[in-house]
Protein backbone atom coordinates (compact mmCIF):
# COMPACT_ATOMS: atom_id res chain seq x y z
CA UNK A 1 0.00 0.00 0.00
CA UNK A 2 1.50 3.27 -0.94
CA UNK A 3 2.29 5.87 1.82
CA UNK A 4 -0.07 8.26 0.76
CA UNK A 5 -3.35 5.75 1.07
CA UNK A 6 -1.78 4.84 4.62
CA UNK A 7 -1.96 8.95 5.09
CA UNK A 8 -5.16 9.33 3.59
CA UNK A 9 -6.85 6.37 5.89
CA UNK A 10 -5.09 7.80 8.97
CA UNK A 11 -6.23 11.44 8.20
CA UNK A 12 -10.16 9.89 7.39
CA UNK A 13 -10.00 8.19 10.80
CA UNK A 14 -9.06 11.39 13.03
CA UNK A 15 -11.70 13.35 11.20
CA UNK A 16 -14.41 10.78 11.81
CA UNK A 17 -13.37 10.23 15.34
CA UNK A 18 -13.08 13.81 16.24
CA UNK A 19 -16.31 14.76 14.37
CA UNK A 20 -17.75 12.47 16.51
CA UNK A 21 -16.58 13.47 19.71
CA UNK A 22 -17.76 16.82 18.48
CA UNK A 23 -21.09 15.53 18.69
CA UNK A 24 -21.10 13.95 21.33
CA UNK A 25 -19.07 16.35 23.72
CA UNK A 26 -21.25 17.74 26.20
CA UNK A 27 -18.60 20.90 26.81
CA UNK A 28 -19.52 23.11 24.12
CA UNK A 29 -15.67 24.70 24.35
CA UNK A 30 -13.94 20.78 23.64
CA UNK A 31 -16.39 20.39 21.04
CA UNK A 32 -15.36 23.44 19.25
CA UNK A 33 -11.53 22.16 19.72
CA UNK A 34 -12.58 18.54 18.59
CA UNK A 35 -13.88 20.39 16.12
CA UNK A 36 -10.33 22.12 15.33
CA UNK A 37 -8.63 18.80 15.06
CA UNK A 38 -11.00 17.23 12.39
CA UNK A 39 -11.10 21.02 10.52
CA UNK A 40 -6.73 20.27 10.75
CA UNK A 41 -6.99 16.66 9.03
CA UNK A 42 -9.43 17.57 6.19
CA UNK A 43 -6.93 20.30 5.77
CA UNK A 44 -4.29 17.34 5.40
CA UNK A 45 -6.36 15.13 2.93
CA UNK A 46 -6.39 18.42 0.90
CA UNK A 47 -2.44 18.59 0.56
CA UNK A 48 -3.06 14.43 -0.17
CA UNK A 49 -4.36 15.71 -2.98
CA UNK A 50 -2.20 18.28 -3.72
CA UNK A 51 -5.13 21.10 -3.28
CA UNK A 52 -2.35 23.53 -1.41
CA UNK A 53 -4.38 26.85 -1.87
CA UNK A 54 -7.45 25.01 -0.33
CA UNK A 55 -5.15 23.73 2.64
CA UNK A 56 -3.87 27.20 3.31
CA UNK A 57 -7.43 28.05 3.31
CA UNK A 58 -8.60 25.45 5.47
CA UNK A 59 -6.28 26.60 8.02
CA UNK A 60 -5.98 30.48 7.71
CA UNK A 61 -9.86 30.67 7.31
CA UNK A 62 -11.37 27.81 8.88
CA UNK A 63 -9.02 27.50 12.08
CA UNK A 64 -7.55 30.73 12.24
CA UNK A 65 -10.66 32.39 11.63
CA UNK A 66 -14.13 31.31 11.80
CA UNK A 67 -13.01 28.89 15.12
CA UNK A 68 -11.90 31.38 16.96
CA UNK A 69 -14.96 33.29 16.42
CA UNK A 70 -16.91 30.46 17.94
CA UNK A 71 -14.38 30.51 20.85
CA UNK A 72 -15.01 33.78 21.34
CA UNK A 73 -18.95 33.74 21.39
CA UNK A 74 -18.89 30.48 23.82
CA UNK A 75 -16.62 32.80 26.08
CA UNK A 76 -19.60 35.43 25.82
CA UNK A 77 -22.21 33.05 26.52
CA UNK A 78 -22.20 31.00 30.06
CA UNK A 79 -20.11 27.94 29.27
CA UNK A 80 -20.82 26.57 32.80
CA UNK A 81 -24.56 26.24 32.56
CA UNK A 82 -24.78 24.35 29.60
CA UNK A 83 -22.11 21.66 30.89
CA UNK A 84 -25.26 21.10 33.81
CA UNK A 85 -27.99 20.64 30.95
CA UNK A 86 -28.51 17.90 29.32
CA UNK A 87 -26.72 17.71 25.76
CA UNK A 88 -29.52 15.64 23.33
CA UNK A 89 -32.88 16.85 22.98
CA UNK A 90 -35.60 15.16 23.71
CA UNK A 91 -36.51 13.71 19.89
CA UNK A 92 -32.75 11.24 19.85
CA UNK A 93 -35.15 8.43 18.80
CA UNK A 94 -36.62 10.22 15.55
CA UNK A 95 -32.73 11.70 14.90
CA UNK A 96 -31.14 8.54 15.31
CA UNK A 97 -33.75 7.09 12.95
CA UNK A 98 -33.02 9.42 10.16
CA UNK A 99 -29.74 9.75 10.11
CA UNK A 100 -29.72 5.98 9.92
CA UNK A 101 -31.76 5.70 7.07
CA UNK A 102 -30.05 8.54 5.46
CA UNK A 103 -26.82 7.09 6.20
CA UNK A 104 -28.00 3.25 4.63
CA UNK A 105 -29.77 5.28 1.75
CA UNK A 106 -26.47 6.98 0.80
CA UNK A 107 -24.66 3.17 1.00
CA UNK A 108 -26.99 2.01 -1.24
CA UNK A 109 -26.41 4.85 -3.44
CA UNK A 110 -22.87 4.24 -3.72
CA UNK A 111 -22.78 0.16 -3.54
CA UNK A 112 -25.03 0.18 -6.56
CA UNK A 113 -24.41 3.81 -8.50
CA UNK A 114 -21.11 5.27 -7.47
CA UNK A 115 -18.47 2.30 -7.24
CA UNK A 116 -19.54 0.42 -10.00
CA UNK A 117 -19.03 3.67 -12.05
CA UNK A 118 -15.90 4.95 -11.40
CA UNK A 119 -14.67 1.76 -11.30
CA UNK A 120 -15.58 1.31 -15.36
CA UNK A 121 -14.27 5.11 -15.57
CA UNK A 122 -11.21 5.06 -17.84
CA UNK A 123 -7.98 6.99 -16.31
CA UNK A 124 -8.05 10.58 -17.23
CA UNK A 125 -4.87 11.76 -18.45
CA UNK A 126 -3.02 14.63 -16.61
CA UNK A 127 -2.53 17.64 -18.50
CA UNK A 128 1.33 17.86 -19.78
CA UNK A 129 2.12 21.42 -18.64
CA UNK A 130 0.42 21.90 -15.06
CA UNK A 131 0.13 25.24 -13.95
CA UNK A 132 1.34 25.60 -9.87
CA UNK A 133 -1.71 24.55 -7.85
CA UNK A 134 -2.59 28.42 -6.78
CA UNK A 135 -1.81 29.56 -10.13
CA UNK A 136 -4.50 27.23 -11.31
CA UNK A 137 -6.86 28.23 -8.98
CA UNK A 138 -6.38 32.08 -9.55
CA UNK A 139 -7.33 31.51 -13.22
CA UNK A 140 -10.16 29.39 -13.35
CA UNK A 141 -11.24 31.89 -9.97
CA UNK A 142 -11.11 35.01 -12.28
CA UNK A 143 -11.28 34.12 -15.74
CA UNK A 144 -14.18 31.33 -15.83
CA UNK A 145 -16.06 32.18 -12.67
CA UNK A 146 -15.95 36.21 -12.75
CA UNK A 147 -20.08 36.32 -11.75
CA UNK A 148 -19.37 34.14 -8.93
CA UNK A 149 -16.62 35.78 -7.57
CA UNK A 150 -18.47 39.12 -7.63
CA UNK A 151 -21.30 37.50 -5.77
CA UNK A 152 -19.09 36.31 -2.94
CA UNK A 153 -18.38 39.66 -2.58
CA UNK A 154 -21.79 40.59 -2.57
CA UNK A 155 -22.62 37.84 -0.25
CA UNK A 156 -19.55 39.34 2.20
CA UNK A 157 -21.32 43.02 2.16
CA UNK A 158 -25.08 41.45 3.05
CA UNK A 159 -23.20 39.60 5.78
CA UNK A 160 -21.30 42.10 7.55
CA UNK A 161 -24.24 44.37 7.72
CA UNK A 162 -26.01 41.40 8.87
CA UNK A 163 -24.08 40.53 11.57
CA UNK A 164 -23.27 44.17 13.06
CA UNK A 165 -27.20 45.07 12.85
CA UNK A 166 -27.70 41.90 14.94
CA UNK A 167 -24.57 42.31 17.66
CA UNK A 168 -26.00 45.59 18.09
CA UNK A 169 -29.49 45.74 18.60
CA UNK A 170 -31.78 44.43 21.29
CA UNK A 171 -35.10 43.26 19.83
CA UNK A 172 -37.55 43.65 23.05
CA UNK B 1 -3.83 7.89 -6.88
CA UNK B 2 -6.34 7.63 -3.92
CA UNK B 3 -8.96 6.07 -5.04
CA UNK B 4 -12.09 8.27 -5.41
CA UNK B 5 -14.69 6.03 -3.21
CA UNK B 6 -12.87 6.60 -0.32
CA UNK B 7 -13.02 9.80 -0.42
CA UNK B 8 -17.12 9.23 -0.66
CA UNK B 9 -17.15 6.90 2.02
CA UNK B 10 -15.39 9.90 4.49
CA UNK B 11 -17.83 12.62 3.06
CA UNK B 12 -21.01 10.01 3.62
CA UNK B 13 -19.39 9.90 7.51
CA UNK B 14 -18.80 13.58 8.27
CA UNK B 15 -22.36 14.03 6.71
CA UNK B 16 -24.53 11.92 8.74
CA UNK B 17 -22.12 12.77 11.64
CA UNK B 18 -22.98 16.22 10.88
CA UNK B 19 -26.66 15.20 10.49
CA UNK B 20 -26.77 13.70 13.47
CA UNK B 21 -25.50 16.67 16.02
CA UNK B 22 -28.04 18.81 14.31
CA UNK B 23 -30.65 16.97 14.99
CA UNK B 24 -29.47 15.62 18.62
CA UNK B 25 -28.18 18.38 20.18
CA UNK B 26 -29.95 21.53 22.36
CA UNK B 27 -26.97 23.67 22.25
CA UNK B 28 -27.42 26.08 19.00
CA UNK B 29 -23.61 26.83 18.78
CA UNK B 30 -22.85 23.00 18.95
CA UNK B 31 -25.18 22.43 15.81
CA UNK B 32 -23.80 25.49 14.01
CA UNK B 33 -20.44 23.62 14.46
CA UNK B 34 -21.98 20.22 13.20
CA UNK B 35 -23.01 22.42 9.84
CA UNK B 36 -19.38 23.00 10.05
CA UNK B 37 -18.62 19.53 9.55
CA UNK B 38 -21.21 18.81 6.82
CA UNK B 39 -20.00 21.40 4.89
CA UNK B 40 -16.15 20.01 5.16
CA UNK B 41 -18.11 16.60 3.89
CA UNK B 42 -19.28 18.58 0.65
CA UNK B 43 -15.48 19.89 0.29
CA UNK B 44 -13.96 16.31 0.75
CA UNK B 45 -16.46 15.18 -2.09
CA UNK B 46 -15.25 18.25 -4.53
CA UNK B 47 -11.61 18.05 -4.11
CA UNK B 48 -12.06 14.29 -4.76
CA UNK B 49 -13.87 14.67 -8.29
CA UNK B 50 -11.10 17.84 -8.70
CA UNK B 51 -8.49 14.78 -8.22
CA UNK B 52 -10.43 12.42 -10.20
CA UNK B 53 -10.40 14.70 -13.30
CA UNK B 54 -7.65 16.77 -12.92
CA UNK B 55 -9.69 19.85 -13.64
CA UNK B 56 -9.22 22.46 -10.63
CA UNK B 57 -13.14 23.65 -10.93
CA UNK B 58 -13.89 21.73 -7.77
CA UNK B 59 -11.16 23.21 -5.95
CA UNK B 60 -12.81 26.60 -6.99
CA UNK B 61 -15.78 25.84 -5.53
CA UNK B 62 -14.40 24.98 -2.26
CA UNK B 63 -13.33 27.74 -1.80
CA UNK B 64 -16.47 29.70 -2.62
CA UNK B 65 -18.18 27.07 0.11
CA UNK B 66 -15.57 28.08 2.65
CA UNK B 67 -16.52 31.75 1.85
CA UNK B 68 -20.05 30.91 2.53
CA UNK B 69 -18.90 29.03 5.53
CA UNK B 70 -17.63 31.85 7.05
CA UNK B 71 -20.12 34.28 6.05
CA UNK B 72 -22.73 31.44 7.37
CA UNK B 73 -20.84 31.67 10.88
CA UNK B 74 -20.63 35.37 11.07
CA UNK B 75 -24.42 35.91 10.91
CA UNK B 76 -25.21 32.59 12.90
CA UNK B 77 -23.34 33.41 15.42
CA UNK B 78 -23.73 37.23 15.58
CA UNK B 79 -27.91 35.82 15.98
CA UNK B 80 -26.85 33.68 18.58
CA UNK B 81 -25.25 36.79 20.87
CA UNK B 82 -28.15 38.89 19.92
CA UNK B 83 -30.60 35.76 21.11
CA UNK B 84 -28.44 35.34 24.14
CA UNK B 85 -28.84 38.68 25.31
CA UNK B 86 -32.62 38.94 25.09
CA UNK B 87 -33.47 34.87 26.50
CA UNK B 88 -30.02 34.16 28.57
CA UNK B 89 -29.95 30.89 26.59
CA UNK B 90 -28.29 28.95 23.95
CA UNK B 91 -30.61 26.12 24.01
CA UNK B 92 -32.69 25.37 20.36
CA UNK B 93 -35.82 23.82 21.91
CA UNK B 94 -36.23 27.23 24.54
CA UNK B 95 -35.91 29.26 21.91
CA UNK B 96 -40.06 28.70 21.11
CA UNK B 97 -41.34 32.51 21.35
CA UNK B 98 -43.29 31.58 17.37
CA UNK B 99 -43.67 28.09 18.36
CA UNK B 100 -48.18 28.46 19.50
CA UNK C 1 4.48 14.10 -3.13
CA UNK C 2 6.76 12.79 -0.17
CA UNK C 3 9.55 14.88 -1.58
CA UNK C 4 7.98 18.36 -1.57
CA UNK C 5 6.24 17.74 1.71
CA UNK C 6 8.94 15.06 3.74
CA UNK C 7 10.46 17.78 5.34
CA UNK C 8 7.18 19.40 6.26
CA UNK C 9 6.45 15.83 7.98
CA UNK C 10 9.82 15.54 9.80
CA UNK C 11 9.22 19.83 11.10
CA UNK C 12 5.81 18.82 12.25
CA UNK C 13 6.93 15.47 13.93
CA UNK C 14 9.63 17.33 15.74
CA UNK C 15 7.35 20.32 16.80
CA UNK C 16 5.44 17.44 18.36
CA UNK C 17 8.06 15.57 20.07
CA UNK C 18 10.20 18.12 21.49
CA UNK C 19 7.54 19.91 24.19
CA UNK C 20 6.48 16.31 25.22
CA UNK C 21 10.32 15.14 25.52
CA UNK C 22 11.10 18.25 27.50
CA UNK C 23 8.40 17.64 29.60
CA UNK C 24 9.36 13.78 29.84
CA UNK C 25 12.68 14.73 30.86
CA UNK C 26 11.79 17.41 33.34
CA UNK C 27 10.20 14.56 35.13
CA UNK C 28 13.32 13.62 36.11
CA UNK C 29 15.36 17.09 37.00
CA UNK C 30 13.26 18.66 39.08
CA UNK C 31 12.84 17.49 43.18
CA UNK C 32 9.72 15.47 44.01
CA UNK C 33 7.30 16.46 46.05
CA UNK C 34 3.84 17.04 45.83
CA UNK C 35 2.04 20.55 45.98
CA UNK C 36 -0.02 21.24 48.53
CA UNK C 37 -1.46 24.64 50.18
CA UNK C 38 -0.56 27.89 48.20
CA UNK C 39 1.47 25.92 45.94
CA UNK C 40 -1.74 25.02 44.10
CA UNK C 41 -3.46 28.36 43.41
CA UNK C 42 -2.67 30.00 40.36
CA UNK C 43 -0.82 33.03 41.58
CA UNK C 44 1.43 31.71 44.37
CA UNK C 45 2.15 35.39 45.25
CA UNK C 46 -0.06 37.12 44.27
CA UNK C 47 -3.89 38.41 44.56
CA UNK C 48 -5.87 35.75 45.28
CA UNK C 49 -8.38 34.39 42.85
CA UNK C 50 -12.05 35.57 43.42
CA UNK C 51 -13.92 32.88 41.04
CA UNK C 52 -13.77 30.04 38.37
CA UNK C 53 -12.07 31.04 35.04
CA UNK C 54 -14.41 29.23 33.21
CA UNK C 55 -17.10 31.69 33.56
CA UNK C 56 -18.24 34.68 31.39
CA UNK C 57 -16.28 37.12 29.36
CA UNK C 58 -17.46 40.75 28.19
CA UNK C 59 -15.41 40.24 24.89
CA UNK C 60 -16.38 43.86 24.10
CA UNK C 61 -14.79 43.78 20.63
CA UNK C 62 -16.49 40.41 19.47
CA UNK C 63 -17.89 42.64 16.55
CA UNK C 64 -14.60 43.34 15.18
CA UNK C 65 -14.04 39.98 15.43
CA UNK C 66 -17.06 39.30 13.45
CA UNK C 67 -15.84 41.74 10.80
CA UNK C 68 -12.23 40.27 10.92
CA UNK C 69 -14.03 36.68 9.36
CA UNK C 70 -15.27 38.40 6.32
CA UNK C 71 -12.08 40.69 5.69
CA UNK C 72 -10.29 37.53 6.18
CA UNK C 73 -12.33 36.06 3.37
CA UNK C 74 -11.68 39.17 1.26
CA UNK C 75 -8.02 38.30 1.30
CA UNK C 76 -8.29 35.10 0.49
CA UNK C 77 -9.72 36.16 -3.03
CA UNK C 78 -6.84 38.55 -3.29
CA UNK C 79 -4.17 35.68 -3.14
CA UNK C 80 -4.83 33.96 -6.09
CA UNK C 81 -5.15 36.91 -8.28
CA UNK C 82 -1.66 38.94 -6.63
CA UNK C 83 0.04 35.10 -8.08
CA UNK C 84 -1.29 35.53 -11.31
CA UNK C 85 -1.63 39.28 -11.77
CA UNK C 86 0.33 39.75 -15.19
CA UNK C 87 -1.40 36.98 -16.73
CA UNK C 88 -4.66 38.30 -15.73
CA UNK C 89 -3.85 42.00 -16.96
CA UNK C 90 -6.29 44.77 -16.81
CA UNK C 91 -9.10 42.41 -16.94
CA UNK C 92 -8.03 41.19 -13.75
CA UNK C 93 -7.81 44.15 -12.58
CA UNK C 94 -10.62 45.66 -13.64
CA UNK C 95 -12.24 42.54 -11.46
CA UNK C 96 -10.59 42.82 -8.44
CA UNK C 97 -11.42 46.59 -8.24
CA UNK C 98 -15.34 45.93 -8.46
CA UNK C 99 -14.89 42.98 -5.43
CA UNK C 100 -12.89 45.44 -3.19
CA UNK C 101 -14.85 48.27 -4.45
CA UNK C 102 -18.15 46.62 -3.21
CA UNK C 103 -16.59 45.67 0.07
CA UNK C 104 -15.54 49.07 0.19
CA UNK C 105 -19.26 50.28 0.79
CA UNK C 106 -19.61 47.82 3.25
CA UNK C 107 -16.35 49.54 5.50
CA UNK C 108 -17.52 52.93 4.62
CA UNK C 109 -20.76 52.08 6.26
CA UNK C 110 -19.52 50.17 8.87
CA UNK C 111 -17.21 53.20 9.88
CA UNK C 112 -20.06 55.28 9.69
CA UNK C 113 -22.55 53.17 11.88
CA UNK C 114 -19.66 53.26 14.28
CA UNK C 115 -18.93 49.37 14.49
CA UNK C 116 -15.28 49.74 15.30
CA UNK C 117 -16.14 51.90 18.10
CA UNK C 118 -15.03 50.18 21.85
CA UNK C 119 -18.65 49.66 23.41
Amino acid sequence: MPLSHVAFLILSAVALISGGLVVTRRNPVRAALWLIVALFSVAGIYLLVKAEFLFAVQIILYVGGIMVLFLFVLMLVNVNVSVRQAPFNRQWRVALATALLLLAELAYGFWRGAAPRLKALAPVAAPSHPLGNTQAVGMALYQNYLLPVELVSLLLLVAMVGAVIMAKRRFD
Amino acid sequence: MIPTQWFLLLSVGLLVIGILGVLLRRNVLVMLMSIELMLNAANINLVAFSQLWHAVTGQVFAVFVIADAAAEAVVGLALIVALFRNKETVNADEMDLLKW
Amino acid sequence: MLQTYGPLLIFAAIAAIFPLATLWAAKFLRPRFTPTGDKTIPYECGIAPESDARGRYTVRYYVVALLFVIFDVETIFLFPWAVQFRALGLFGLVEMLVFLGILAIGYVWLWKRGAFEWV
